[in-house]
């Protein structure tokens, strides 16, 4: 008891240089959080539009991935109210369809850019950075007029913005105005002189419209990037979403032939299937301009830059998927084990051979009845296990009516201690690394949808 | 040679399995208890004619190994009534006539009885998606979904008329 009062009595100060902070910031965040409002206006006929720029706005949303916020599963397109999970609590997307009441029908296409511009909704209230205006603010307007005329022609659906559950004192939208004047670095995008017009296009599409590092890019605590590691990895929805830049963990180096195709089919037979939130992406981008998706992967192979590091992984995880099977392959580069860790790697191995090895190791091309080498795959390089957890217990399974590779979810028959064993199998004798740290914590991360 | 018999417990009963622990548990059900409720559809997880429950949860039988099983108990449709006797879940696939072929009845009961375990109320949605998994060439989803859904209803009103009587 002694021991609390004073820890009570010390609080005070503390509490009240906290709250003249806040005070304060909440002053200088009122001068900078108001907006006037846009005068609304009639929804614009779609005949008003030209067909050509609506077929290419509808080219941009997809690159944009529009619908993968805004269109819930069981609802109607662009319709809102998807719940996005973030560390500040939950935000519902809104209704971008042109209903003039509870969607965007009155906003002019200049409310409509200054929101994608700015964060800033028609009635003059600070949208939350959940919504990506921080890329889209490179966007030109150009692009911005073809994306207003294909979503002003979308079917209007009443569907009332559903209130956010964000944490105190998060909901008082005006503090995101703070947030803008440290993050938000507004104006369309500037080509790079000396780079190739393909690589400009690439680089605008990726850092705007892409917006590919909102999950390729660690975030600080406030939630913004950390753009001193632009594209070094970060996360989307509990996957770990692998670094672009030089940290990528895959062992084979990507090419802009393969890249451009992963992100057009999901499939890239020397690294990946695309899973969690990225089929999401390549089910939108096979929509896109072939010759826009093939920008961006010629930027991010530039990104990633010339493998140097990678090449000896590559020959190596090259030389272990061809063993066939996992079985044989001898570690080169680790401790050896006993004990615990010995049991562990056995009961691992076991579960591989009855659980994995007839479609991992089957020795054909990625089909039907034949899966990834899974010394190839990039996710047993990750720097940790967030997402091979969720493959492993969810699978991989294209949207209903999709098509796509498909691997059934083991959550049913693994339980937690053999999903750790396999593991450390794929680590030691697939990626021919030292183990991931804090299994544990990760099972239980990825436990929680 | 012959490897150590694997203990598993199959609808309450235990059984000592002498077979290679990387067997799918399938194989065993049918070729060695001869239970062949479930099915082999495709052998590779992709259409859920082999669905039996372990430790309650809907499990694609053809992909997983005797050797995982463990002390985890497993139930196969069998388990969950007879002819004569079937239990609710059946009782609602025979009422519906939701058996056309009847290939992957099976596994949609044991999937839909892993639902009806851990979610006595299953709105329609949430029906939908949990079956999604599992598919039916003749095209009588619309009936097995009724017959979840009735089975569901049933079990509630059940418990519904039970509750008071407790």
């Amino acid at each position: 008891m002694q021991a609390r009062t004073a820890n009570e009595r010390r609080k005070p100060p503390l509490l009240l240089i906290a709250g003249l902070l806040f005070l304060l910031a909440m002053v200088a965040a009122f001068a900078l959080a108001w907006h006037p409002a846009i005068a609304p206006v009639a929804t614009p006929a779609h005949d008003s539009f030209d067909s050509k720029r609506l077929a290419r706005g509808r080219q941009l949303a997809a690159i944009g991935n529009c619908a993968g916020c805004h269109s819930a599963p069981d609802g109607k397109p662009y319709a809102g109210s998807v719940a996005i999970a973030t560390p500040f609590g939950i935000i519902y997307s809104t209704n971008i369809t042109p209903d003039a009441d509870t969607g965007i029908g009155a906003w002019s296409e200049q409310a409509f850019r200054r929101a994608l511009r700015e964060g800033v909704s028609r009635d003059g209230h600070l949208l939350y950075p959940a919504f990506p205006y921080d890329h889209y603010t490179r966007l030109s307007e150009e692009d911005i007029g073809m994306l207003y005329a294909f979503l002003m022609t979308r079917e209007p659906v009443r569907e009332a913005a559903h209130g956010n559950r964000l944490r105190f004192p998060l909901g008082f939208r005006p503090l995101v105005a703070g947030w803008n004047l440290l993050y938000l670095d507004k104006g369309p995008y500037r080509p790079v002189a000396g780079q190739s017009a393909e690589w400009n296009r690439g680089a605008y599409l990726t850092e705007g419209l892409g917006h590919c590092s909102a999950c390729h890019t660690p975030r600080n605590a406030l939630g913004a990037e950390r753009k001193r590691a632009y594209l070094g990895g970060g996360q989307a929805e509990g996957w770990y979403a692998p670094a672009l830049n030089a940290d990528s963990p895959s062992p084979q180096p990507w090419t802009v032939d393969e890249l451009s195709a992963y992100l057009r089919t999901g499939i890239s037979a020397r690294h990946a299937i695309a899973a969690g939130p990225m089929q999401d992406v390549v089910h939108t981008l096979s929509h896109a301009e072939e010759n826009d998706v093939r920008a961006i992967a010629a930027y991010i192979k530039s990104v990633q830059g010339e493998p140097a590091g990678q090449r000896q992984r590559a020959a190596a995880s090259l030389q272990r998927a061809s063993l066939g099977s996992l079985a044989a392959v001898r570690p080169s580069g680790q401790a050896p084990v006993a004990g615990e860790e010995q049991r562990l790697l056995y009961l691992g191995e076991s579960v591989y051979a009855g659980a994995c090895a007839g479609c991992h190791d089957a020795g054909r091309g990625i089909g039907s009845s034949a899966a990834l080498r899974l010394p190839l795959a990039v996710a047993v390089y990750d720097p940790d296990p967030r997402s091979l957890i969720r493959i492993i217990r969810e699978g991989i399974m294209p949207a209903p009516g999709e098509t796509g590779r498909w691997m059934p979810g083991f959550a049913g028959a693994l339980t937690d201690e053999q999903i750790t064993a396999l593991l450390a199998y794929l680590r030691r004798h697939a990626a021919d690394l030292a183990p991931w740290p804090d299994v544990a914590a990760a099972l239980k991360e990825a436990s929680s949808p | 040679m012959s490897t150590p018999a694997i203990r598993i417990e199959v609808n309450g009963k235990q059984h000592d399995i002498s077979a290679d622990p990387a067997t799918p548990l399938l194989y065993v059900l049918r070729d060695d208890l001869a239970l062949n409720g479930a099915k082999f559809g495709c052998g590779l997880g992709q259409c859920g004619a082999c669905t039996v429950m372990i430790g309650g949860q809907a499990t694609l039988s053809c992909i997983t190994p005797l050797s995982v099983v463990g002390k985890r108990p497993v139930k196969t449709v069998e388990g969950l009534g007879t002819a004569d006797t079937p239990g609710p879940l059946q009782q609602a696939f025979i009422e519906e006539q939701a058996a056309q072929c009847g290939y992957c009845i099976a596994g949609m009961i044991m999937r839909a009885q892993a639902l009806l375990e851990s979610n006595a109320a299953p709105t329609d949605a949430e029906i939908r998606r949990h079956m999604a998994l599992n598919l039916c060439r003749c095209g009588t989803h619309m009936r097995i979904l009724r017959a979840v859904r009735r089975a569901a209803d049933g079990m509630k009103g059940e418990a519904a008329n039970r509750g008071p009587h407790e």
